[in-house]
């Protein structure tokens, strides 16, 4: 195990250093500007994006419902990539008139249709959920994949015919 | 981390569990998109050790495609795998010695790079240059850099990676675990593959068609003029004059032997048509019927070998896409053809009037348009 850490470690700088000389070869003015976006990058995400996701989970476990917050956050999580996904496109900054075969669709639409996708099925979910019978759910969601019931105990000879109450699956 | 004791009091949605097994989705994407964007780098800029077949004609289609869906599909692995380990950030001491802060400064160059790729490329694609560097080589230097800061951060963890895979994703109820009724983390890492799951459909239009109608956020809707999109119009290369002059020839060069054709000669050569992808460095494909001179015979009739390099050059001003040297296994092969008609049609101006190479598993950006001259090189 040592041998391979220090294996993947060498070799990981060996690359890594590599890469170094690859972005040098860059103008200096290149260099800094190569560094400074990958930099500002972090620090969007150390400084602002990570402790607005930290603040927002914060507040929904106060506020919101416990049932609520699976299909919350997953949809918070879809709506992020949306997000994400949506800056480059949502209002064309890259679009050239010389050339519509670029950037040729609707994103605001798109992008809202996809949110409203993503949150209507949250919804779905929560409605679903209720119709559940209660309780059901919080239980099989604290069980791990090898979770396995207790057997219902035999009755008399013919035990098998229980009331079926044991039955590990049906998880959906 | 959170400590032992405070785990078993307290339920976490974040945990090495998930971290782990995220973090293995995002090391198999990374080495996907990795080794798909070294094809590319080496096809552009051949190695006398790169082999690079031309059979199946869809293989460049197949390679970067996959590049572009696997660089989107680590956008929400990243964010996932960032967020499940957030507590670091907030970790006392902020300083520490020696060996923490080596570690720290290798986390920042990995998702610092990370950052980077991700960012660049999906600008890219969508031909948005708000950075001020050069694209492809910043982007190519700083893919090693990122596999490098991934390789060395694998080894420093190898030994909690693989005590994390090896247990159960949730923690063991006890009696001390307080009642929990949120979400599990087994709904975060389905959360994880539903996102990723997500942003391949919203985009993956662009390459895999049938996906065209749900592809809501792909820089590209398939749609162009003759049904193929376009990458560089006529009007941004500068040759909407010159493309359409009479006095148009294209010339064949062998060494001190020339042929001049004019568009008239070469339509009265005999015609072939191939069905033939055109793949964009960018990650969009669109397959077209094009028709057009094989190129081996018009290298033929300058007497040129088979086992000649090819070089084709573009009216374009000279640039560094304005002409591309095609490798002989490339320039010999029968469904090599220089185009006159895409679909039926005689190429639009966008798409190479009077004339472009279209050559099987080549990137699109090396399938040059508006040819005036081949030259076989000696």
């Amino acid at each position: 195990m040592t041998a391979i850490r220090a294996l993947l470690v060498l070799a990981g700088l060996a690359v890594g250093v590599y890469g170094a000389l690859l972005v040098f070869d860059h103008s200096t003015q290149d260099v800094i500007r190569i560094v400074a976006w990958a930099m500002i990058g972090v620090l969007l995400h150390d400084a602002v994006f990570a402790p607005v996701c930290v603040a927002l989970g914060f507040a929904g476990r106060r506020i919101l419902p416990h049932k609520w917050w699976t299909p919350v956050l997953v949809a918070g999580l879809l709506t992020v990539i949306l997000v994400l996904l949506a800056i480059p496109v949502y209002s064309k900054p890259g679009l050239h008139l010389d050339n519509l075969t670029v950037l040729d669709r609707n994103y605001q639409a798109g992008f809202w249709a996809a949110v409203a996708v993503v949150w209507g099925a949250a919804l779905l979910y929560l409605v679903g959920d209720r119709l559940l019978p209660v309780g059901q759910n919080q239980v099989v969601q604290q069980q791990g994949p090898d979770h396995v019931d207790g057997q219902p105990p035999s009755v008399g000879a013919g035990g098998q015919q229980g009331a079926g109450s044991g039955e590990p699956d049906g998880e959906r | 981390m959170t400590g032992d004791t405070k785990a078993a009091a307290k339920y976490t949605l974040r945990g090495t569990a998930v971290t782990a097994r995220v973090g293995v989705a995002l090391g198999v994407a990374v080495t996907i998109c990795f080794v798909t964007g070294l094809i590319s780098h080496f096809i552009q800029h051949p190695q006398p050790w790169f082999f690079w077949p031309t059979r199946p004609v869809w293989l460049y289609q197949f390679t970067q495609g996959v590049h572009v869906i696997s660089g989107i599909a680590l956008i929400p692995l990243l964010v996932v795998k960032l967020w499940s380990v957030y507590p670091k950030l907030f970790e006392r001491p902020i300083i520490g010695g020696l060996t923490r802060q080596l570690e720290r400064a290798s986390i920042l160059v990995l998702v610092g790079s990370m950052i980077f790729q991700l960012s660049t490329g999906i600008m890219n694609i969508a031909q948005w240059y708000a950075f001020k560097f050069f694209f492809t080589t910043s982007h190519y230097a700083m893919a090693y850099v990122a596999a490098g800061a991934i390789l060395v951060h694998i080894g420093v963890k190898l030994p909690v990676i693989r005590r994390a895979l090896g247990e159960p994703l949730e923690e063991i109820p006890t009696g001390e675990l307080m009642p929990h009724r949120g979400p599990s983390r087994r709904a975060v890492l389905g959360g994880t593959w539903l996102a990723v799951g997500v942003a391949t459909v919203l985009t993956a239009g662009q390459t895999v068609s049938w996906l065209r109608h749900v592809s809501l956020l792909a820089p590209r809707s398939g749609q162009g003029p003759q049904g193929v999109p376009v990458n560089r119009s006529a009007w941004a290369a500068g040759v909407l004059r010159s493309a359409q002059s009479p006095d148009y020839r294209l010339t064949v060069v062998n060494g001190g032997n020339s042929k001049a054709f004019t568009v008239a000669e070469l339509a009265a050569m005999p015609q072939t048509t191939h069905r033939l992808p055109i793949a964009c460095v960018e990650g969009w494909s669109a397959t077209a019927d094009w028709t057009g001179v094989v190129l081996a015979d018009l290298v033929k009739a300058v007497g040129g070998s088979p086992d000649s390099d090819v070089r084709m050059i573009s009216l374009e001003r000279p640039g560094p896409y304005s002409r591309t040297v095609l490798p002989a296994r490339h320039a010999r092969d029968s469904m090599t053809l220089v185009a006159l008609k895409v679909n039926g049609q005689t190429l639009d101006l966008d798409h190479g009037y009077p004339c472009r190479l279209i050559a099987p598993t080549r990137p699109g950006v090396l399938q040059t348009k508006w040819l005036t001259r081949i030259e076989v090189v000696q």
